[in-house]
């Protein structure tokens, strides 16, 4: 029996164990230090260094053979422990826990500068004990004689926009793209298959205009530490990566890696802004928390219902297209992911259509008027009357949508109807899901459009795509309110909030589907799963640069379905897409 | 639907309360003065001055709060009522140099006065928290929309214990 490259269940899906600090005590202290698949480095061997750090640390290291350090912190008792260190030009990283504890140190040293950037990393610092906590210290190698030099490492927006594949020594491939200042994607692809791209809180340090060191904590998951520095030049990285896997097993390792430049996106910073993501600032009148940084916590925030709370709620409110009311809603701040919605259209009034769909019962319309329809299973039972919106995005291409009625899992349709080509496409989503049954699902259905006057192909459909993987568009839906789509892989997208200064900040990720209805015009949608349940679509015109959309999303509140458009801009686009071909092998290239 | 808010911050906009501010010192007595007329311009003037000092004082605290919902500076001032309902908050104040002059009137018993203020006002109105994209806005500090325009701050004042105070402060909708 071959070995399944894909797991039992996705990262967003494990249910990881709340291991208790005796349990993580207990595994560190089972090694000895950090394992690597290179040679380790002994450059440092036999030598002693101090390394002093603004606002944090003083580290005394004497370092014995490649493998064993003493350090002394702050002048205070020696401790022994092993060590790991990998060097990339003339950066030398290491990383070393500290025994009998539950923390650590990774460290980066230019040798040419001897400034040092210092990751203090630890242990059962949040309630979910095996998240790594991280503080960053700067600083620099004490030199005899020699006065502290004055520059310092810092963190930057210059990594912003980039992407690369990355393959390990130990054999572990992914692509990691960076679209935030304080967050990253990585889509694993040897541990995972590559179906999903997930988001982590990430820092970005740059050491000089060739070398910068990334990290991310993969938090809401594992709560496994990655980092590393890069040479951008020669897209080589040394690093390492503290953590439990899914089965609790330590992982602490130092690697190298080799990979291939995927491309830049465009950045949104007023130029000569190159300043990165500033930690979360104190409470007022707090003082500031060691190791602060911004978290997407949405796992905690999701409502999470049962199947009867949803029918509840469900045939207590079931709504579409609520007009837009309240002060709220009046536009300007408060008009959502409606703000730049374009008009609804009329063209559908009066018409009498079929959508013969291939893998679903064909659904037979008679459009009342420019909001309501009468639909029914083809010749099934009387006429069912529901409440629509219809948008034209290009001449003769319409989305438009609305609820069933008496379904057991509550379905909307949401439909591109392409009177051009006589081609129909319908996202089918539908709650009482496996997980929580508020969260949507969705089925795809591609068909063909039967009317009066429309001969429609007998072979040809709308077909999945992947021409929009790797592209990243920005989508401003109301004054405040713009997010970046970034189309990670064939079957998940992120999206990325932006700051106040117009940076990448907090990004969340979720699996999608893309379909190309023509050159230029692609039907996606995206599963808020392990969020907050919604089911998003739009329909992208990339030649108007406008999207429209429909949501479809079931809360304590009861189930809605409304519109949404946005302007957009292109970011651009990395060249992800030959990473998710699999090979003869079977597995990915 | 209603648009009824239980907000303080709303409420105190809706009853125009009276806001805590420094009061003003009390301005010095003018009995010294022979002449009638000459006191009581010379009380008027010192009634302006010790105004126009509370209002400074004032516009300097509510530009120096920090965006607490507890900070009593940071409170709506809008009297348009869509404005208050979007929970539009003052942010910044500065005097509109360009403007009309600013204009302090007591009135002749000298208990109460008003005053009409030409300002560059900043304003920051929170994005309802009603979709993902906005509930992560406000989880990294965000979640605003932020705008600068030119209003008339219009204040009524009144005097206790021989001290001016704000009674009620508020931007009209232009």
């Amino acid at each position: 029996m071959p070995e399944t490259l894909y797991p039992k269940e996705q990262m967003h899906r494990i249910a990881y164990t709340k291991l208790t600090k005796d349990q993580i005590s207990e595994k560190l202290s089972a090694v000895s230090g950090p394992t690597s698949a290179s040679p380790l480095s002994d450059v440092f061997a036999g030598k002693s260094i101090r390394i002093v750090t603004d606002n944090g640390p003083t580290l005394s290291y004497t370092f014995n053979g490649n493998n064993q350090l003493s350090l002394t912190e702050n002048g205070g008792s020696a401790v022994n422990a092993g060590y790991g260190a990998l060097t990339l030009d003339s950066i030398v990283f290491f990383s070393h826990m500290i025994p009998n504890s539950v923390r650590g140190y990774a460290v980066a040293i230019d040798r040419n500068t001897n400034l040092a950037t210092v990751f203090d990393l630890w242990f059962c610092g949040y309630k979910d004990n095996r998240e790594v906590q991280r503080e960053i210290y700067y600083g620099y190698v004490e030199q005899a004689g020699e006065d502290a030099p004055k520059g310092r490492h810092a963190t930057t927006d210059r990594m912003e926009g980039k992407g690369f594949y990355w393959k390990q020594d130990a054999g572990a491939e992914t692509l990691e793209l960076y679209p935030s200042t304080s967050y990253s994607n990585f889509v694993e692809l040897s541990r995972l298959g590559g179906e999903l791209s997930f988001c982590a809180p990430s820092d970005y340090v740059k050491i000089d205009d060739n070398h910068y060191i990334y990290t991310r904590t993969e938090c809401e998951f594992s709560g496994t530490f990655t980092g590393y520095v890069i040479d951008l030049n020669r897209i080589e990285q040394v690093g390492t990566r503290l953590g439990f896997k899914a089965n609790d097993e330590l992982e602490y390792y130092v690697f190298r890696g080799n990979g291939k430049w995927l491309g830049q996106f465009a950045r949104f910073e007023k130029l000569g802004d190159e300043r990165g993501a500033e930690p979360p600032p104190p409470a007022p009148g707090k003082p500031a928390v060691k190791g602060a940084r911004r978290v997407y916590r949405p796992f905690e925030t999701m409502p999470k219902m049962t199947r009867a709370e949803v029918d509840a709620v469900c045939a207590k409110s079931s709504t579409a297209f609520e007009a837009p009311s309240g002060p709220a809603r009046a536009g300007g701040a408060g008009a959502g992911m409606a703000g730049n919605l374009g008009p609804s259209s009329d063209w559908l009034a009066g018409k009498e259509l079929t959508l013969r769909y291939d893998t679903l019962p064909a659904m037979e319309y008679r459009f009342a008027d420019a909001e309501t329809l009468h639909y029914r299973k083809e010749g099934r039972g009387a006429w069912i009357k529901a409440r629509y919106h219809a948008y034209e995005s290009c001449p003769g291409v319409f989305l438009f949508g609305h609820l069933l009625q008496d379904e057991p899992n509550h379905d909307g349709h949401m439909v591109v109807a392409d009177f051009d080509q006589g081609l129909v496409t319908v996202f089918n989503g539908y709650l009482n899901t496996p997980y929580f049954a508020n969260e949507a699902g969705v089925k795809i259905h591609f068909g063909v459009i039967e009317m009066d006057g429309l001969i429609p192909p007998k072979y040809r459909r709308h077909e999945l795509t992947d021409e929009m993987v790797g592209r990243s568009i920005t989508q401003n839906y109301s004054p405040g309110l713009t997010s970046m789509h970034v189309y990670t892989t064939p079957h998940s997208l992120s999206w990325v909030i932006f700051t106040d200064t117009d940076s990448g900040g907090l990004e969340w990720s979720g699996p999608a589907g893309y379909v190309k209805i023509r050159d230029g015009l692609y039907f996606m949608y995206w599963l808020e799963e392990a969020c907050n349940g919604t089911l998003g679509t739009i329909l992208v015109n990339l030649k108007t640069m406008r999207d429209v959309g429909i949501g479809y999303v079931c809360g304590a509140r009861g189930l809605n379905m409304g519109a949404i458009g946005a302007h957009e801009r292109l970011v651009g686009r990395l060249d992800v897409v030959p990473f998710y071909r699999v090979r003869e092998s079977g597995r990915l290239e | 639907m209603t648009n009824k808010s239980t907000s303080s911050r709303r409420t105190f906009l809706k009853h125009g309360a009276i806001l805590a501010v420094p009061l003003a010192a009390a301005a010095a007595p003018a009995a010294v003065l022979a002449d009638d007329g000459l006191k009581e311009r010379l009380a008027k003037l010192e009634d302006q001055s010790a105004i126009r000092e509370l209002h400074q004082n004032w516009l300097r605290d509510i530009n120096r709060a920090n965006h607490s919902e507890a900070s009593p500076a940071a409170t709506t001032l809008f009297a348009d009522a869509d404005d208050a309902a979007r929970g539009r908050l003052v942010r910044g104040i500065a005097a509109d140099r360009f403007g009309e002059l600013d204009a302090i009137e007591v009135a002749p018993d000298g208990r109460r006065a008003a005053g009409r203020f030409h300002c560059i006002v900043e304003t920051e109105t929170p994005i309802a928290k009603d979709c993902t994209l906005a509930q992560m806005a406000h989880a990294q500090g965000s979640g605003f929309v932020r705008s600068t325009e030119r209003r008339v701050l219009n204040v009524e004042y009144a005097k206790t214990n021989a001290a001016w105070s704000i009674a009620k402060a508020e931007f009209p909708p232009v």
